[in-house]
């Protein structure tokens, strides 16, 4: 680690972001990035096994140099692409790369696997010390409220798949009704009425629920 | 407005996952009010991550899924890829859990870093009381500390660093007046007598193991070593 005296003066410039994306194009970040979509929004397995084959390797060597041990390496590999899988949802495309949100969950696991080796403690700190999204839970509709419910994520399954894909993007990837139309090529007044019809049915189904 | 910032290379080990809890914990805490830092963060970040993934582009996925089956031959490919999808269930985001302390009377919400990290009871001395947060760090030591209002902490100097991050309210000493949010490192060169007029609550991390008498410009130097 270089320790600068003009650490000041350095910070007032933006690093020359053409340099590290010279050796990957553009094409293969934004396949990535759509496998890594068709995850969050599909549960697309095939998709998932195609970030695993690229990803794995890469995670492993740099898990290996930094543990220096074969098993712990793998259990980076496995931890890091299980979370990849669980928290797909809360990756937003239009924040960043699918390197980078990758290369952040990693970072986490390996910070509590270091913790859990040196300190001797299991508390899993990494999710608060790096929030993988901005503001969590800090939606104050009430309807977001019952969105947290499990019941109503099971209920979300039993939508027609446009209308899914649009809750999904709204509520668990907190895209905007814009940036969704744009992404789906379709008019925004398409959006939202899907997304009116969607969240007619869930209340339906959710008092029909309450009435058993 | 805050005026102290973490210096460039302590954010890049931050960003790469090489500080301990409590450092890690203090400069996501200042980012979370400092927007200048959040962004030189997520930059950093960016490029720390294609520099560990850029090697190789989606078109060598058949080379790599080679070395992907020298590297999975036992753990079984197939079965891992498999044990990982056939768990359909999402991962909510954990509700932030509301963690407050109360002090003599005041009553303050603790940022989300330190949420879930247990703490001691506060004790003290005059209008000064400190709660040890439990880390397990070693010789790095974590505390919440909290002045009354009129209250003053008397003239010191440490034998390593020590790190202060004004949670909630104001406290001056003889360099000037820091305001929430401010991330004050001082190295044993600096004595100083902080005095808070309204009252404030601070995070403070002090190392006092005896390597680190050379100062911050040290202080990635050993820890380096510790965990690697
Ligand atoms: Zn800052």
């Amino acid at each position: 680690m270089q320790v600068t005296n003009s650490v000041m003066a350095k910070r007032d410039k933006t690093p020359p972001k053409g340099r590290y994306q010279s050796s990957m194009s553009k094409d293969d970040s934004k396949q990535l990035t759509e496998w890594l979509v068709a995850v969050a929004e599909k549960r697309d397995k095939k998709a998932f096994s195609a970030l695993f084959s690229w990803f794995a390797p890469k995670i492993k060597n740099v898990a290996y140099r930094q543990f220096n041990n074969e098993a712990q390496a793998l259990e980076i590999v496995q931890d890091t692409m299980t979370n990849v899988w669980r928290k797909a949802h809360l990756y937003h495309p239009e924040k960043g790369a699918a390197t980078t949100w990758i290369y952040t969950v990693m970072r986490n696991v390996a910070f509590d696997a270091l913790r859990k080796i040196q300190a001797k403690k299991e508390d899993l700190l990494s999710d608060d010390i790096w929030p993988l999204v901005e503001g969590e839970v800090t939606e104050t509709e009430s309807f977001s409220d019952y969105l947290m419910d499990k019941r109503l994520l099971n209920l979300v399954d039993t939508l027609p798949d446009n209308q899914q894909q649009i809750v999904r993007a709204v509520y668990f990837q907190d895209m905007t009704q814009e940036q969704l139309a744009k992404l789906l090529n379709i008019p925004l007044g398409t959006v939202k009425s899907r997304l009116r019809l969607a969240l007619a049915k869930l209340r339906q189904q959710l008092d029909d629920q309450s009435q058993d | 407005m805050i005026k102290h910032h973490p210096k460039l290379d302590l954010i890049q080990a931050y960003t790469q996952g090489k500080l301990p809890a409590s450092l890690s914990a203090a400069i996501s805490i200042h980012a979370s009010m400092c927007p200048d830092c959040q962004q030189l963060i997520d930059e950093q970040t960016e490029l720390h991550a294609s520099s560990v993934f850029e090697n190789g582009g989606v078109n060598e996925v058949i080379y790599e899924t080679e070395t992907l089956s020298k590297i999975f031959a036992e753990a079984d490919l197939d079965a891992m890829i498999s044990a990982i999808t056939s768990d359909d269930s999402v991962s909510q985001s954990q509700p932030v859990a509301d963690k407050q302390v109360e002090i003599n009377g005041q009553t303050y919400q603790l940022p989300r870093a330190l949420a879930n990290i247990n703490h001691s009871n506060f004790s003290g001395i005059g209008k000064i009381s400190r709660a040890s947060l439990d880390l397990g760090e070693g010789d790095l030591h974590s505390h919440l500390l909290h002045i009354d209002a009129g209250g003053s902490v008397p003239s010191h100097t440490h034998k390593g660093f020590e790190l202060t991050l004004l949670l909630d309210g104001t406290f001056s000493d003889e360099s000037g007046e820091y305001v929430k949010g401010d991330f004050i490192m001082l190295d044993s060169s600096h004595e100083h007598t902080p005095i808070s007029e309204k009252g404030c609550l601070c995070m403070t991390i002090a190392d006092d193991a005896l390597h680190f008498t050379q100062g911050l410009s040290k202080l990635l130097n050993p820890i380096g070593k510790m965990i690697y």
